[in-house]
Order: structure tokens, then C-alpha cells, then sequence
């Protein structure tokens, strides 16, 4: 269904070639990249993807077997399953939105001839590169009751991570900032691909600025920006480290991702099947909601 | 070749059902060790060491023992506390854990029941076995062969760490490990500490189960029962209630305490603590360490004994080390720990980590036991813990951060009802019981 | 009357994102007792390098360094190299292997890693790949050529079809018509995965932490997390020094290769 749904325009047709010769071709230039993924992805995926229809449980010697549906039942059944679904998706939603709009923002910023333009670019890429560990910490000082920055900046008294209104709006933030210099970068080097002779034709045509965005940029871009907000989409979806470090899941459950709950199930009660059903669902709905996505997207651009 | 045989181990996993299948190769790596006589047993030690006195420890002993040892080879392997979990359950399934490891009790019950570690119980020195008292030892044994499944040596204790000047200001009568303050005197000090828009006291709860849970043995509240057949229920009656009623009436009721620190983990409210906005923190002892090293000039801090209810009763919690099952060399580790953890090093390493020794002879020694930032009353209060039940309940984990931890932050922050509280820790929780 | 408000945007934008980075130096140089100040101040009011000398003494960070550069360049060619001219066949050919594979980039993207780990692990275990940095490379490839894929067939699709024609109408061969045309086309997208596939490698944790045993072979994310403890509690000082260290390497590399952030059009301007 996704495959389908990412098929892009069709432009005109291509050259002559003999079927066979372009078969092997093809084959040559995939091989490389088929080697590791069958190796480490392909049979642990298939094997996590089995485990979702069985009582496999953490032990030495542990025999499980077969149990059909009974994990995906269960997991129907579990309030705390769809609390979870829906805070991962108002996360994921927001995160993914406002990452990719501040991001652009940026990268058009960035994309224009600017001083120091360098310089910016490689302070816009910090919170990327530093290291997860330190994010972490980091983000619970600003967030501090007493000695946080941003209590000092905005005058307030609100211990943000704790409180039970204020801690999502909090965690999307603290998203937003770690996931904008990747979207940043992946934009600027989409419109750096832009071909610049489309501008100038735009300019012969006396397009005004915002002209030239909506009917150059946009369009010419959009291929890289259905790639990235899917893919931002799918991670934030999953992210698990940043919360935990911050929240694990608190105050009373307000920040329990999807991803939280899946990691707990497998690591701290040592229930694997139950855990990797719970994966099976996670990828349904993210696919889901992304063959939509991806769909529409494509059915615009044929439009 | 290497291609297809990888691919052949790709299928075999795909196909194979079991997932602890696959023969082990050991913690040794390689595995050879053992077969050649003239090459040392080599041992891997995972630590989780992280104060700078405490790793200088941990490092010393294995440098000591590997220069007397020559036969018998320790690998020091530094882990962290935040990911050891994960580190190990991988390394238990797939194969090649440690061969010693370090851990806190309420890890070692679950790893204990899935047959992740050696039952040491016949394997023990007598020496060690003598020199470390039995409240301590039940902390690590588990099931129903009475299994121990590590070796006991760093235990924490709830103490209450306060500025000295607000104390004397107050004029509040100073308690001493033979006459603590109660839970009564204790709440009386805080309000009388509360003024001037500063707090009387500051209660972290970011994690509020294991300290809630622990400081309720204060009035025998035990939270557990465990029936005939082995499997535990919740309880939360009167004696559960007493020490969530009086934390809550501390913030709610009495407001002498800050509501902002609740959401706090252990270490955060040390900036407001210096600065005088609140006057006490009930914390672990090990917190000394932080404010022994940032208190600003001029601060004076005290260390006063843990409170009291209708006891002093507190649950304690150990550090260990365990072999693992999997490990070549079981009885060379257990000859490693028993020098680790005699008397002398394990004084080394409770001031390193400014923790209690579980070890007799350790308690004893002049360098935890001065009044220097607080030795004297810390170590003092070994006397006090005893094993809390949870630890032996199945499940308990599940139970802690699916229902005990978001209904004790909702009942703290006030938004439920004592009554709700406490029938959601039990109607919810026996349902995740239920499946242990 | 533009320009000022980009400026300012900019700053706004760089201030946001770029603060940690002065905390860190902030942090790196302040007493343990200065730390615990109500009111932080940016300068360390009496500037320490305490942190460094406990941080470089305690830990083996430059081995680690080394260790991670190594695993991070090859991750990162290696998954260019392997993934460009697969992201290619995928843009361009709709056929029932490319089908696959983008099916599959996405399936191996949203199943989540962490119910992976242990299978992996045991692969790798078999392929007696454990505590090598071999293996981690491998894996650090494995799971960034998806997001690897993904990119740059987005980026050879926004390469219009008729260049590559027009090219292959002036009579260069299909080979030749795709390294003089398309390749340079891709230059901005290229950087952007490389930058992608180092840095994700460069601080990958969970998976070094399992698959990693022996001191000697460590990277350094693990060796930062030695300076954390439990409940979050950290020794912030010799943490910031560390992380400063691991933070700037890749902000170098990326300074480095930012610069074909701009170039790759004008390099490869169309004749045609």
C-alpha cells in the first residue's frame, strides 16, 4: 500500500533498453545496499514481527509457544494501552508540525546570502550534536522549579515537568528543539537543489517573493519534505530516550509514549510477546496514517 | 562465505522460536580461558561506580587483587545505573553477560526468578556469610528454595538532612539516634520552620514509590500480603495510610511543605535547600556526598536520625553482586567478591560512595563512623532497616510504574482523594498481580 | 527593510538553538558549589578546569574519541556509498524491487528498535561480532540506510528527469549521464546524509552499550554515561567537560562539509 502510495509522477516515458541488461543493472545497484539489510534487519525484524503471536517471556530455558491473537486482545482490553496511543499521537503530530515549520523558517533563512551564514548553520545543528546523555540534564535545568531558565525568563513559579497541564506542551518543546536541526539541514539541502533558473525565470515573470515561494519552492521541494516529515513523523512517533531521561512517563502518566509503555513491557517485565504485539500495532497505525499521508500527498501532486 | 553464513544465522533466527537458544559462549570472551592451564581465568566485573572517590575504590581493589591474583585475571567494566537494566536483560537472553555484577536489590528479584543469576547459598564463605547480618542477606533472597542470588554490601538509609542555622533559630529540640523525633515532632518542627516565605521542608517525589513504601514500615505498613500459594495482594489500610496522610497534610494542610519541590528528583531541591527555602530534606544518605562538595561557604548542614512512628523500622535497600548464571568461572568470582566485600574494602567503598556497609567489622571503622558531615548518625541508622516486603513481591515492578507511581504523584499533587488513592493502588494493582 | 528582520530572525533562531552549547562551556568551568546556585550565571564567577583534569583522568575519552571517529566515518561513507546508487534505482525505476525496498525502509523505520535488540544482538553474537567495532559499524549502517534511502531518492526525484534526458541526448552514456549530471545535482542531499549517518552513529548508545564489553573498545557515549548515577543524579562538571569534547567533532565535520551545502548546482550547471 505504502509502496504504491509513494509513486510519483509519471513523466515521460523512458528510452528503449533491453529488459534484461537493465534488469541486471538494477540489480548491481541495489545488491550493495540489500547486503546489510538482510543480515542485521530483515531476520530480527520477521523474528520481533513472530514473537507478537506467542507468551515468549524473558528467563533462561523459558518454553513459550504459539498463542495466536490473546497479545493483541489483551492489549485492546488495556486502558493504559490507548491512553498511551493518543498522547504518542498528539506528540507525534505536534512535534512533527512544528519541527517542520520553525525548520523551514530556518532553512529559508539559511538558504539566503546572509553574514555569518556559515557560522549559523553550524550553531543550528547543536542540539543534534550533543550528546543524548547531556540533552537530557540539560533540558531538566531549564525546566528547574528554582533555578530553571526559563522560570528566570518568563518570571514564572511552575515546576514544568511535574505539573499535570503544563508537562506536554514542556516535552513537545524540548522535541521541536532536538528535532529541528535534522529537518533543518534535510530542507536546506532540498532547496539548494533547486534549480536556479527557475527562479529566474519566476523573476522575469515579475513573481513577487511570496509568489515565487508557493509556486517555485514549495513545489519543488515537496518531494524532500514528504520524506522528512514522514520520517519525522515515524521517529517522534517512537522516541523513547528523551522522555524517559526527563518524565519516564510522569506525572501520573500525562507523558507515557507509545514507546515508553512498549519498553517497559519488554525490558521491566520481561513479557516479549506481549511487548512485540504491541510493535505489530504501533506499525500498523504509524503506516496507517502514513500511506494516508503519503497518499494524498501524491494524489495532490498528480492533480 | 562469511554472507551465506550469516544468512544462515539470520534464517535460523527467524525460524527458531526460542529465544535463549544458541549456546552460550560465556562472559570470558572466547571462552578459551578455562581449557588452557598456563592462561589466567580472566573475570569481567561490571560496576556501576560513578562518584569520583568511589570509582578511585573499585579501581584500586581490582588493581589489588589482579597483582596477588595472577591466576585469576578481573576485567573492570564501568556501566551506569540508568542503563543497567537494559544492558543486561540484552546480555542475559542473547548470552554474554558479565561474570560479576553489580546491582541494587529490588533488580535482583526479577532477574533472580527468570534464572538470570547463581544461587549462591551453598557457595558462600563462611567468613562473609558471618560478617554480613541477616536482615541484610534476606534483601537478596529470593523464591522458594530461599535462593541467594548476590552478595549484600551498600545499604541506604532514610535520613533527614537540614541547615543547622534554621535548626538553632528555631530553637527545635535536636534528635539523636537513641531519641529521634517523631512524625508528630517532625511535622510540629516543619511548621514552626515555615516563615518568611521560606519552607520547613522539602519533599522530592519524582519517584515517590520505593520512598513512600519504605518510610511507611515507620507504622508497620507493609503494603503486601502474601498468601499460602505465594501470590501477593495490595493492601492499603491504616497503617499503609499514615505516612501518605502525613506527607499530604505537610504540603496540603499544614503548607510547610513546597509544593513546587514534589515533582523534584532526589537531588534537585539542593539549590532552594542552600539558599535557606526550605529548611529539611528527607533523603538517602548518599545525598551528603552532593552537599558535603557544593554547599556554599558558611553553610552548616546536620544529618539527623530517621523518624519515627509506632518504630524506626525502614526498608532497606543493598547494592549486591551477583554472578551471573551463565559465567565460566563461578567459584573464581565468588573468590573475587569475598575479597571485594571483606570488612576493610567494604568501608573503602561506603565512604567512596557515602553509603552504610552491610559488613559488621566495616561498620566499626573510624572513617565512617566520625561526626564529620554526618557519619556517626548515618551510619547509625543501619540498625533500622529491615527487609521491606516488596521486594520479594512478583510483579511489584509492574506495579510500581503502572499504578503505584501515577496514583502516589496524583494523590500528592492533590488532584485524588486519600480513599481513591488508596482503592486504585489496590483494585488496580491486584489486576496486575494477578498475572505473576 | 527586509534584511533586518532576517537577522533578527536568525539570531532568535541561533540563540535557541545554540545556548547549550555556551552552557556547557559554562557549566565545564564552574565549581561544583557555583553549579548549585539558584541564580545561574553564564560566566563562572570563579572558572575551574577541575572538570576536565577529573574528566580526562577518570576516563580513557580520547581512546574513546578515536574509537567513535573511526565507527562514525565509516558508518557514514559506507552507508552513502551503499545507499546512493539503491535511493537512485528507487527514484527512478518503478519496479517491484524498489517497491519492496521503500515498503520495506519504512516498515524497518516504525517497527520499533528496542524489541529488536535482543535478535540482533544474537546475530551478531553468531557472526562472533560482539565487542568488535566491526560489528557496531555494521549495525550503525544497517539502521541508518533506511533514513539514508529514504533522503536521497526524495533528493534524486526533485532532479528533473529531462536533464538527465537532455544529457543522455547530447550522447553521453546512461553511466556517464548520471555522475556528470545527476551526481553533482545531489551534492547538498549527499551532505545532509553524511551528516545524518556520522552524527547518529557518533552518539549511538543503547546499541554500543550491549554489544560493547571490553574497556578497550568503548565508545564515547558509554564513557559519558560514567558520570551519571541513579535517579538521574549526574557529576555535572566533568559530564560537561566530556560532552563539550564529544559535541565538537561534529560540529567541525559539519563546518567542514556545510560548505557543499551551497555549491551543488552551481558546480553542475546545466549545459544542455
Amino acid at each position: 500500500m505504502t509502496a504504491t502510495a509513494t509513486r510519483p509522477v509519471r513523466t515521460a516515458s523512458r528510452g528503449p533498453s533491453p529488459a534484461s541488461r537493465q534488469r541486471r543493472e538494477l540489480l548491481v545497484l541495489m545488491l550493495p545496499a540489500l547486503v546489510p539489510v538482510v543480515l542485521f534487519s530483515v531476520g530480527p525484524l520477521l523474528y520481533g514481527i513472530a514473537l507478537a503471536f506467542t507468551d515468549a517471556r524473558a528467563g533462561r530455558n523459558v518454553e513459550y509457544g504459539f498463542n495466536g491473537l490473546d497479545n493483541f486482545t489483551r492489549l485492546m482490553g488495556d486502558g493504559a494501552f490507548w491512553q498511551a496511543m493518543v498522547t504518542g499521537l498528539i506528540w507525534a503530530v505536534s512535534v512533527t508540525v512544528l519541527t517542520f515549520l520553525f525548520g523551514l523558517g530556518l532553512a529559508l533563512l539559511l538558504n539566503e546570502n546572509l553574514r555569518f551564514r556559515g557560522f549559523a548553520r553550524v550553531l543550528a545543528v547543536v542540539p543534534w550534536a550533543m550528546p543524548p546523555v547531556v540533552i537530557g540534564l540539560m533540558w531538566r535545568m531549564v525546566y528547574h522549579a528554582d533555578a530553571g531558565i526559563l522560570n528566570g525568563i518568563l518570571g514564572t513559579d511552575i515546576d514544568w515537568l511535574a505539573d499535570f497541564t503544563f508537562v506536554l506542551p514542556a516535552i513537545i518543546l524540548m522535541g521541536v528543539w532536538s528535532g529541528m536541526p535534522q529537518t533543518t539541514v534535510v530542507l536546506l539541502a532540498g532547496l539548494q537543489n533547486v534549480p536556479a533558473e527557475l527562479y529566474e525565470a519566476g523573476k522575469i515573470d515579475g513573481a513577487g517573493s511570496w509568489q515565487r515561494f508557493r509556486n517555485i519552492t514549495l513545489p519543488q521541494l515537496k518531494p524532500v519534505i514528504v520524506a522528512i516529515t514522514s520520517l519525522d513523523f515515524v521517529w517522534n512517533f517512537n522516541q523513547f530516550s528523551l522522555i524517559w531521561v526527563l518524565t519516564q512517563g510522569g506525572p501520573g502518566g500525562r507523558t507515557t509514549l507509545p514507546m515508553v509503555f512498549a519498553y517497559q513491557e519488554a525490558f521491566r517485565y520481561g513479557r516479549f510477546g506481549s511487548a512485540a504485539a504491541f510493535g505489530v500495532v504501533i506499525m500498523i497505525v504509524v503506516l496507517a496514517i502514513l500511506g494516508v499521508y503519503l497518499w494524498r500527498q501524491m494524489r495532490e501532486a498528480n492533480a | 562465505m562469511r554472507i551465506t553464513s550469516a544468512l544462515a544465522a539470520a534464517a535460523v533466527l527467524a525460524l527458531s522460536a526460542a529465544c535463549g537458544s544458541g549456546g552460550s559462549t560465556g562472559a570470558t570472551g572466547g571462552g578459551t580461558a578455562s581449557e588452557a592451564p598456563a592462561e589466567p581465568v580472566k573475570l569481567n566485573f561490571l560496576s556501576l561506580a560513578w562518584q569520583k572517590e568511589s570509582i578511585e575504590a573499585n579501581k584500586a581493589l581490582v588493581d589489588e587483587w589482579n597483582k596477588n591474583n595472577p591466576t585469576i585475571q578481573v576485567t573492570y567494566v564501568q556501566g551506569s545505573w540508568d542503563n543497567v537494566n537494559d544492558q543486561l536483560v540484552t546480555q542475559f537472553e542473547g548470552g554474554g553477560a558479565p561474570d560479576v555484577i553489580h546491582n541494587d536489590s529490588p533488580a535482583l528479584s526479577g532477574f533472580a526468578t527468570r534464572g538470570y543469576l547463581l544461587d549462591l547459598k551453598d557457595k558462600l564463605p563462611a567468613e562473609l556469610k558471618s560478617d554480613i547480618p541477616q536482615p541484610a542477606w534476606d534483601t537478596v533472597t529470593f523464591g522458594a528454595e530461599g535462593g541467594v542470588y548476590g552478595v549484600p554490601f551498600l545499604q541506604e538509609s532514610q535520613v533527614i538532612i537540614a541547615n543547622k542555622k534554621l535548626l538553632d533559630a528555631a530553637k527545635v529540640r535536636v534528635p539523636t539516634a537513641d531519641n529521634p523525633w517523631t512524625w508528630d515532632e517532625f511535622a510540629e518542627v516543619s511548621k514552626k520552620l515555615t516563615k518568611d516565605g521560606a519552607f520547613g521542608v522539602a519533599w522530592p517525589m519524582k519517584s515517590p514509590v520505593n520512598k513512600t513504601l519504605n518510610l511507611a514500615l515507620n507504622f508497620n505498613g507493609t503494603f503486601f500480603q502474601t498468601g499460602a500459594d505465594g501470590k501477593s495482594t495490595v493492601k492499603v489500610g491504616p497503617e499503609e495510610k499514615e505516612v501518605l496522610q502525613r506527607i499530604y497534610n505537610q504540603i496540603h494542610v499544614d503548607k510547610s511543605a513546597d509544593p513546587k519541590t514534589l515533582g523534584m528528583g532526589t537531588a534537585d531541591p539542593l539549590p532552594g535547600f542552600y539558599k535557606g527555602e526550605y529548611a529539611m530534606l528527607p533523603v538517602g544518605v548518599y545525598l551528603r556526598q552532593q552537599v558535603a562538595e557544593q554547599a556554599p561557604e558558611g553553610f552548616e548542614w546536620v544529618t539527623l536520625p530517621p523518624l519515627k512512628g509506632t518504630s524506626s523500622n525502614q526498608g532497606a535497600v543493598s547494592q549486591t553482586l551477583s554472578v551471573s548464571a551463565d559465567s565460566k568461572n563461578p567459584d573464581e568470582a565468588l573468590k573475587f567478591i569475598s575479597f571485594f566485600l571483606n570488612g576493610p574494602n567494604q568501608a573503602r567503598l561506603a565512604k567512596g560512595d557515602w553509603l552504610l556497609p552491610t559488613s559488621q567489622k566495616a561498620a566499626t571503622d573510624p572513617s565512617i563512623t566520625g561526626a564529620e558531615n554526618g557519619w556517626d548518625v548515618a551510619t547509625a541508622s543501619v540498625k533500622n532497616l529491615v527487609v521491606a516486603p516488596f521486594l520479594k513481591v512478583n510483579g511489584y515492578d509492574e506495579w510500581k510504574s503502572k499504578v503505584a507511581t501515577p496514583v502516589l504523584q496524583e494523590y500528592y499533587a492533590g488532584k485524588i482523594s486519600l480513599d481513591d488513592a488508596a482503592k486504585r493502588l489496590v483494585e488496580e494493582g491486584n489486576k496486575v498481580l494477578e498475572r505473576y | 527593510m527586509k534584511r533586518p528582520l532576517q537577522y533578527l530572525a536568525l539570531v532568535v533562531y541561533v540563540v535557541f538553538l545554540g545556548f547549550p552549547l555556551v552552557w556547557l562551556l559554562s557549566t565545564s568551568l564552574k565549581t561544583p558549589r557555583e553549579m548549585a546556585s539558584t541564580d545561574p550565571s553564564w560566566i563562572p564567577a570563579d572558572p575551574t578546569f577541575a572538570n576536565f583534569i577529573d574528566a580526562f583522568g577518570e576516563q580513557d575519552l580520547i581512546g574513546a574519541a578515536f574509537r567513535s571517529l573511526v565507527v562514525a566515518l565509516f558508518s557514514a561513507l559506507l552507508t552513502v556509498a551503499l545507499a546512493l546508487p539503491a535511493a537512485y534505482v528507487m527514484a527512478r525505476h518503478r519496479g517491484l524491487a524498489s517497491r519492496v525496498a521503500t515498503g520495506w525502509v519504512l516498515v524497518s523505520q516504525v517497527f520499533p528498535f528496542i524489541l529488536i535488540i535482543i535478535p540482533l544482538f544474537m546475530v551478531l553474537r553468531n557472526l562472533e561480532l560482539t565487542n568488535t567495532l566491526t560489528g557496531l559499524v555494521l549495525v550503525h549502517v544497517t539502521f541508518t540506510l533506511p533514513f539514508a534511502l529514504w533522503m536521497l531518492q526524495g533528493y534524486v526525484r526533485a532532479v528533473p528527469r529531462e536533464l538527465e534526458e537532455a544529457a543522455s541526448v547530447d550522447g553521453a552514456g546512461r553511466v556517464r549521464s548520471i555522475v556528470s549530471v545527476v551526481a553533482p545535482l545531489l551534492a547538498p542531499g549527499v551532505v545532509a546524509t553524511l551528516l545524518f549517518s556520522f552524527i547518529s552513529s557518533w552518539n549511538e548508545f543503547l546499541f554500543a552499550l550491549v554489544v560493547l564489553r571490553d574497556p578497550d573498545v568503548m565508545t564515547l557515549p558509554l564513557t559519558l554515561a560514567r558520570f551519571t548515577g541513579p535517579e538521574g543524579v549526574a557529576r555535572l562538571g566533568p559530564l560537561a567537560a566530556a560532552s563539550l569534547m564529544a559535541t565538537i567533532p561534529s560540529l567541525i565535520f559539519f563546518a567542514i562539509i556545510q560548505r557543499r551545502l551551497k555549491s551543488g548546482l552551481m558546480a553542475g550547471a546545466v549545459k544542455g
